[in-house]
């Protein structure tokens, strides 16, 4: 067994969170500090694996670590990296520490808690990314749904309880349903392989289901990631979610762990019902096309800042969607871009507005007013987040995009056109909140607001400096996921469309 | 090398923006230094391209690799292509954008950020340049969108105006809806030539079927529109105006503005391929250009008129680049001569404004002359260009365009003769109710004329409004310049030139006549018995109330409705399901009544049940 | 003469090794009886805790050492198996027992003494109550009737004989209907909870006897395996039978509390002791679905075919009704009787399945959730008012900043019931879902995922009472508990959580013990 890279990254956190218990005078940092060092050391672990990631290599994972957990059901602690969870563990390394440093200002008395929460967020982000074992993804996929739970509710607005409620309800029911067909999956694969595995990639690689059998399941896995990414109309717990909690929280949730949704519908629908994918695909991109401009559409009715954003992601995780299961390499690896894009900008935004929120516990739009003049960096920093949000070229929002809408025209004309009209749309919706809030005549209650600190510039500077350089640079990111993409597609079977006309030579 | 250009203005911009306050002391003068080194590197390469022999003038720089899918044969390079047609462009932007950053020193000098203002000036000057110098589609609207960024912080760089809030975003998001258009075209380019650089659409298009020309030439004519202010996509501009002048100037008269004719000329094979393409060019050109002149002619407001007059001008030029290889050439040509004779009016408004307590009512102004004679002589000569007076920039430029008109068709070259016609009434007029007239100021306001900061601009743009005209099209230098590029057909006009240019000359003499006639008098306030046109003229045409009723309103009550549905349907799904679960929950509790006799019957009852269903299972 | 008919009666073999733990606990039980006897007051609750501990913890190691595969056999002529199964549920029983007995020996948490009436007799809220209460008497009676019931369980989850496990219901069910009766705080609810618990119990026995004359009269035998044998053999009417089958499955479902023979549950579980109430939560909750699986699985295993719909049915309505009524309760000690019930129906979902597996499944379920439940309640006893346990969850709020470490602790026991993940109940609600959809239940189990969705609605509204909201006014206080009580606890917390984590230890266990012998 090769070193234990991905173990070492995945205990980082909860080492942390056990450390933030030792009493002080074994360990001689604040909170503050062990949560922030735990996940910078993360960070510096990802990149360490990242730079000894192997591009070119055929292999389907790599860095493979596993125990046996379960024999009896041939459940393996298996943690394995793909192309595509290489950059969502590189995301998810990224926001951790930006959170923590952005929102010290949430950890008044019950900061051990706080902390711990978030830390343990991030471990069942990184677990869940990392899985290569069904049965461990599925506990990962539920177990995540707590360290939220909490967060919300502990943290979060005066209807906590009745959001967090909501939020692990949903996530519930989608895990239940996913269950049952973890099950069957099970016997399916005991029947036809003759032992009981749950191994992503034999499981890929190895089961033929026959038609029916294969749609329910399909079904099934897609009911689970299709609510959590979310999609319409199983998305109503996102703005209830996103007005209540925290602007930490959010990042966290709407940045990270949502992108599960998409992960497992390109990491596990994709490659064990391809079929099924294949067959449904059509009906699946008619919905995301569906739900970016519904998404856009509400979210310029908002009078609400964080449920405004909430619907903005869902637009977003449209467009995710989308390029999912256009099954073209463009398509597919601009949706792995989108995911970034959407976590970048959606940090952005939560995190700079969010202390303007935090100062007058008020998230109502029609509350400020030329908060600019009282807060010019908040104001940047939070339009260029918005900038990024509404696709505009030079941001990686544009090359996501731009690469899911193609991706997607190359094989469904109509879809992408209704969705290309959302660029119209993000320009309203975003623009109309930054001039109501942020520009015109400053109403009082945002005179006095105070301006981001050094700390929050920093801690923001980064969000800042990644979403210009994916915008011109994206090269690393589609580098990383190509192989785990073409391989996707050659499990689907599916191939890229040609130009009409023979490309000419010169380019 | 060539990148040096785009990268000097936007590091600057960069630096600026991102240290802040800090730059507050020397921010504007590394915004000038960037702007001038950037129109020096754009002057040295044109000179090594005119030794060149033409064939050899196109040169092509690939920076590095920008977005590239092998698998699927997709791959997008970061590449500079300087050509005749970019070249031109990089010397008008770099030119007069250091000409206007200078003047922005004087004007912008009581502002309380001028850095912010010169950050924004340089981060316009670099996408615009990016915009012309791009080697592909993809590119290009990179620096297309860099240009409306930069247009939208610039019209509301008075943030605290709500006005100014509400017209950035408006200008935004209309240029977004032409954006729609360039994205739709840049995937079908895909699609179809499996690139989007301009070398292979250009090879592809001839090999294409029509209904491919037909598209992208539409797609591509949206997106001119959004860009260029013209009809149906017009009413951003007029409120573009509530930007500092010199931006006005820059932006929305002599630069960005004039990106959607760059589009069409650089896209020129794909619409030569498509007839019905064209024609929709030349009728959105010749719809503009009146509409323009009208609006122009009834604002009392001089910005606002000049701006309806930047709309029209531009309508000349699109309805030239709709004529094909006979207006290319002539097109870029009004551009350029444009670019100067409007800049330097709009400066000479932004230095009456800036003498007048920043008034911009033309019906207080007046008399004008004796007290700033520099303003004064430079918007004169500026006038005598627009409308067309030879031996001034604007009578070559637009004067070839008739009679290319013409060639094309007796309806395009009315419309533009009429134009001609109108431009210079509204010109007279305006020069009238602002210099000639008696003085109609405002009490508290003593007008003096503007430091050598705003000066000098002036008279520098000035001279070559006076002179551009002479020395492109000495013995075709421009055409041949161009042709390349473009490719150049001599218009063969119905008349001879000789008669076109007596008929356009005496058209505008008329015009002028008409505008001294109506203006000998002025009114302090503006007449409100007028005729329906200057009424409608007046409110844009209406633009903006078709705007409001067929676009904003329904959008409105749909965005506000389908609110509502989300959350009494959807989530009132949702709720409903909880609600009921409980409602059944509560019903089921009332089973429980706590008699030992009633749960002693249900067990009786209940094995009962059990006994007949097995039996029945048997049978 | 006579000699000849005694030799005609085969002398009962009887391997006393074997029975001993059942033996012991019975021995216990009447040491108990004596104590009460001769030794005087103070003394006994010595004496007594003394001789339960020893008694559990023998018997325990006699079913360890045991219960290797050599310890499975067919004793007391064939009217006792003690097979795997068998084994696994003793265990169970004296572990889960053991815990209850902590909490029965508890006597720190309420000032007044134990959990139990200081003197049955006595006129709830009478004078003599007071002199009683005043005097500190203790009703060290519950010890030897607690002893009775556990040698009671360890018996009906072996006998193989339907006369016996008549017999052994009755030993269990006896003493706990007097201990129901027994509650030391509102007296009157626990003696009404008695009455009813009494009398609907006896109904049901006799419903079960009933059934066992029928078994008899078809087959001719009491003993499963014989009557299996009796079932596969038989070629006359089976109308007989079926009715036979249904009543005995009354008399079982009964005790399990399946749906429509759940009622006296909540009214039961709310009105006695807690430490009762846990201790029919768990270990009687254990011993009945012991008794269950044995009876349907080796006497009536021919006739699955028959039987296995209406488990089924039975099964999606308990689950179903037990959470959407549970849903409704606003009392935690209610609200944690109706969800004993929906409990047991996903147990029956696993039952339903008729398998090895199935069995190793049905068996982790009930270890896990016998645990967490035990656990549960011991929590309940020390939140406390003036007027004693307080059990309105809604005086709940904010609890989590008076006491973290309860809350939490209830929390981590919530979660297991939610069935999330990393805890007890997600490894025992994947176990039955396995055997149910190995079954071909698929549907059923979709039902089940249904109500587990529900049901997760109660538990987590808990949480979020105790951590989400501010703590009222003069709410309930949280008391430190004795060693007793901790010990309770700290196990049940271990038991859910390793068994969440590395379930694999109780798995190989398990399944290698899950043959029924006949």
């Amino acid at each position: 067994m090769n070193f234990p890279w991905l173990l070492i990254v995945l205990l980082t956190p909860l080492i942390g969170t056990v450390l933030l218990f030792v009493p002080k005078r074994f360990v001689p940092f604040s909170d503050q500090q062990i949560a922030l060092y735990s996940s910078l050391i993360t960070l510096l672990f990802v990149i360490v694996i990242a730079l000894q990631f192997d591009i070119s290599s055929s292999a389907t994972t790599q860095f493979d670590i596993a125990f046996d957990w379960i024999p009896v059901f041939g459940i393996t602690f298996h943690l394995g990296l793909t192309g595509i969870s290489l950059v969502l563990v590189g995301l998810t390394a990224v926001l951790t520490p930006i959170v923590l440093l952005a929102t010290e200002y949430e950890v008044q008395k019950k900061n051990k808690e706080f902390l711990m929460w978030i830390l343990l967020t991030q471990a069942s982000a990184l677990a869940v990314f990392l899985a290569r074992d069904l049965f461990l993804f599925y506990v990962v996929f539920e177990a995540m749904l707590i360290p939220i739970f909490f967060l919300v509710g502990r943290f979060g607005g005066p209807k906590k309880g009745a959001a967090a409620l909501k939020f692990i309800l949903f996530g519930l029911a989608g895990g239940l349903v996913m269950l049952a067909a973890l099950i069957w999956l099970y016997f399916v694969a005991v029947n036809q392989l003759g032992r009981g595995t749950f191994s992503i990639t034999a499981l890929s690689n190895e089961l033929k289901l026959d038609a029916w059998t294969e749609r329910w399941l399909f079904l099934g896995f897609f009911f689970a990631f299709a609510l959590k990414a979310p999609m319409i109309p199983g998305h109503t717990w996102l703005p209830d979610t996103a007005e209540q909690a925290t602007p930490g929280t959010s990042t966290m949730l709407i940045g990270i762990l949502d992108k599960v949704g998409t992960y497992g519908m390109l990491a596990i629908l994709l490659p064990i019902f391809p079929n099924a994918s294949i067959e449904f695909a059509p009906v699946i991109i008619g919905f995301a096309a569906l739900g970016i401009i519904y998404g856009a559409l509400i979210a310029i009715a908002q009078k609400n800042i964080k449920r405004t954003f909430a619907y903005i992601s869902i637009s977003h995780f449209g467009f995710i969607v989308m390029g999912i299961f256009s099954f073209t390499s463009i398509g597919m690896i601009g949706s792995v871009i989108y995911m970034v894009a959407h976590g970048l900008s959606t940090a952005g935004l939560f995190l700079t507005v969010g202390y303007l929120i935090r100062q007058k516990e008020n998230s109502l739009i029609s509350n400020f007013g030329g908060v600019t003049k009282a807060a010019p960096v908040m104001t940047g920093l939070f339009l260029i987040a918005c900038l990024s949000s509404i696709a505009l070229p030079g941001m990686a929002g544009f090359v996501a995009e731009f690469m899911v809408l193609t991706g997607t025209f190359q094989k469904y004309k109509i879809p992408a056109i209704i969705a290309t009209l959302a660029i119209i749309l993000a320009a309203i919706y975003m623009l109309w909140l930054y001039q109501r809030v942020f520009t015109g005549t400053e109403t009082k209650e945002s005179s006095n607001i105070i301006d981001l600190n050094r700390k929050q510039i920093l801690a923001l500077s980064p969000l800042v400096a990644l979403t210009l350089l994916f915008g011109f640079y994206p090269a690393p990111i589609i580098k990383i996921s190509e192989s785990t993409i073409a391989y996707t597609m050659t499990l689907v079977g599916a191939t890229d469309p040609q130009p009409m006309i023979k490309k000419a030579v010169n380019q | 090398m060539i990148a040096a250009v785009i990268a000097l203005p936007a590091l600057s911009a960069a630096v600026l923006l991102s240290f802040g306050n800090r730059t507050n002391k020397f921010g504007p003068w590394l915004a000038i230094f960037a702007s001038t080194g950037s129109f020096l590197i754009g002057l040295w390469h044109f000179l090594q391209m005119v030794a060149r022999p033409a064939e050899e003038r196109p040169a092509l720089t690939t920076v590095y690799e920008w977005l590239s899918v092998p698998a699927a044969g997709f791959k997008i390079n970061f590449a500079l292509q300087l050509d005749q047609l970019s070249i031109s462009f990089v010397l008008l932007i770099t030119f007069v954008g250091t000409l206007i950053h200078i003047y922005s020193l004087g004007y912008m000098s009581h502002d309380e950020n001028p850095r912010r203002f010169f950050a924004y000036l340089n981060l316009f000057v670099a996408a615009m340049l990016l915009l012309v110098l791009a080697d592909n589609y993809l590119l290009l609207y990179v620096g297309w969108e860099g240009v409306g960024l930069a247009s939208y912080l610039l019209i509301g760089f008075w943030q605290h105006k709500p006005t100014a809030a509400v017209a950035a975003k408006k200008a935004f998001v209309a240029n977004r809806v032409g954006d729609f258009g360039l994205s739709l075209a840049i995937m079908t380019m895909f699609i179809v030539f499996g690139s989007v650089s301009f070398s292979d659409v250009n090879s592809g298009i001839v090999d294409a079927p029509a209904w491919v020309s037909l598209t992208l030439g539409l797609l591509l004519l949206l997106a001119a529109c959004g860009k260029s202010a013209q009809f149906p996509l017009q009413s951003w501009l007029l409120d573009a105006m509530e930007g500092p002048t010199p931006v006005s100037a820059l932006i929305h008269a002599a630069t960005m503005v004039t990106a959607g004719v760059y589009l069409i000329v650089r896209s020129a094979s794909i619409f030569n391929a498509s007839e019905i393409a064209q024609t929709a060019v030349v009728i959105t050109g010749a719809i503009s250009l009146l509409m323009g002149a009208i609006i122009g002619a009834a604002k009392d407001d001089i910005k606002k008129s000049l701006a309806g007059s930047t709309m029209s001008q531009i309508g000349y030029m699109v309805l030239a680049a709709g004529l094909g290889p006979i207006g290319y050439v002539f097109a870029i040509l009004h551009l350029i001569t444009h670019g100067f004779f409007k800049a330097v009016m709009f400066l000479g408004a932004g230095s009456v404004m800036h003498a007048t307590n920043d008034n911009v009512d033309m019906r207080r102004y007046g008399g004008l002359p004796k007290v700033m004679f520099f303003t004064t002589i430079t918007f004169f000569i500026g006038y005598l260009a627009i409308i067309g007076v030879p031996p001034f920039a604007g009578f070559y430029s637009k004067d070839h365009i008739i009679e290319a008109a013409l060639s094309h068709s007796w309806w395009a070259g009315a419309a533009v003769l009429f134009g001609a016609g109108l431009t210079a009434f509204y010109m007279t007029r305006m020069m009238m109710m602002t210099f000639v007239s008696k003085s109609r100021w405002h009490e508290d306001v003593h007008p003096h004329e503007s430091p050598l900061s705003m000066i000098l601009p002036m008279i520098v743009l000035s001279v070559g409004a006076a002179t551009m005209g002479i020395l492109l099209t000495r013995n075709h230098v421009f055409e041949h310049w161009l042709e390349p590029i473009t490719g150049f057909v001599e218009p063969e006009p119905p008349l001879p030139i000789q008669t076109i240019t007596t008929i356009t000359l005496s058209v505008v003499a008329i015009g002028v006549l008409i505008g001294i006639w109506q203006n000998i008098k002025i009114a302090k306030v503006a007449p409100v018995k007028v005729s329906f046109v200057v009424k409608a003229a007046r409110k844009d045409l209406y633009g903006d109330v078709l705007n409001e009723t067929l676009l904003m309103r329904p959008g409105q009550g749909l965005t506000k409705s389908l609110n509502i549905f989300d959350n009494a349907v959807v989530d009132g799904f949702v709720n409903g399901l909880g609600l009921f679960v409980s409602g059944i929950s509560a019903r089921l509790r009332r089973s429980e009544t706590g008699y030992v006799r009633s749960y002693a019957m249900s067990i009786v009852l209940g094995t009962a049940l059990l006994v007949i269903a097995l039996l029945m299972v048997r049978i | 003469m006579i000699q000849t008919v005694l030799n005609t009666i085969p002398t009962p073999s009887f391997e006393y090794a074997l029975l001993s733990p059942i033996l012991v606990m019975f021995l216990a039980a009447c040491l108990g009886v004596l104590v009460e006897a001769f030794l005087p007051n103070e003394k006994r609750r010595f004496a007594h805790l003394i001789i339960v501990f020893t008694a559990i913890l023998f018997a325990f190691f006699a079913v360890v050492l045991q219960s290797g595969p050599n310890g499975r056999a067919l004793v007391a002529n064939g009217t006792v198996a003690l097979d795997g199964p068998g084994w696994i549920l003793q265990g169970t029983i004296l572990l889960v027992a053991a815990l209850s007995a902590l909490l029965f020996a508890e006597s720190k948490i309420d000032p007044l003494g134990d959990a139990f009436a200081a003197r049955a007799s006595t006129l709830p809220g009478g004078e003599e109550e007071k002199i009683a209460t005043k005097l500190g008497w203790a009703q060290t009676e519950i010890w030897p009737l607690f002893s009775f019931a556990i040698s009671g369980m360890l018996l009906f989850v072996t006998a193989n004989d339907l006369l016996v496990l008549f017999v052994a219901l009755e030993v269990m069910s006896l003493p706990l209907y007097l201990l129901a009766g027994l509650a030391r705080r509102r007296r009157l609810l626990s003696q009404e909870a008695a009455l009813k618990y009494f009398i609907l119990g006896a109904l049901a026995s006799a419903i079960l006897l009933f059934g066992s004359a029928l078994t008899y009269a078809y087959t001719g035998s009491l003993e499963f395996g014989q009557i299996s044998n009796g079932i596969s053999s038989a070629n006359n009417s089976p109308g007989l039978l079926t009715a036979a089958i249904a009543l005995v499955a009354v008399g079982m479902l009964f005790k399990v509390g399946a749906v429509p023979f759940h009622q006296w549950v909540p009214d039961v579980y709310t009105g006695s002791p807690t430490p009762v109430t846990s201790f029919m939560a768990g270990a009687v909750k254990v011993a009945a679905f012991g008794g269950l699986l044995r009876v349907f699985y080796v006497a009536f295993g021919a006739l699955v075919w028959d039987w296995r719909p209406l488990i089924w049915v039975v099964a999606g309505l308990t689950m179903v009704v037990g959470s959407v009524i549970a849903l409704a309760q606003s009392d935690f000690k209610r609200m944690l009787a109706y969800s004993s019930v929906s409990n047991g129906g996903f147990i029956l979902v696993g039952f339903s399945a008729t398998s090895r597996p199935a069995i190793a499944a049905v068996l982790i379920y009930l270890i896990a959730y016998a645990f967490a439940t035990v656990g549960a309640f011991a929590l309940l006893t020390l939140i406390r008012e003036q007027a004693g346990e307080s059990s309105t969850l809604i005086r709940w709020k904010g609890l989590g900043k008076k006491s973290p470490v309860v809350a939490g602790l209830m929390s981590l026991f919530m979660l297991s019931f939610a069935g999330i993940p990393l805890t007890s109940g997600f490894t025992a609600k994947f176990g039955v879902f396995t055997a149910a959809i190995s079954g071909g239940a698929t549907a059923l189990v979709l039902v089940g995922v249904i109500a587990s969705a529900i049901a997760a609605v109660f538990y987590i509204r808990v949480i979020i009472l105790m951590f989400f909201s501010e703590p009222i006014p003069e709410g309930p206080f949280v008391v430190v508990p004795s060693i007793f009580t901790t010990i309770a606890i700290t196990a049940s917390a271990v038991v859910t959580i390793i068994l969440g984590l590395f379930p694999q230890v109780v798995i190989d266990l398990i399944s290698s013990a899950s043959v029924f012998l006949r």
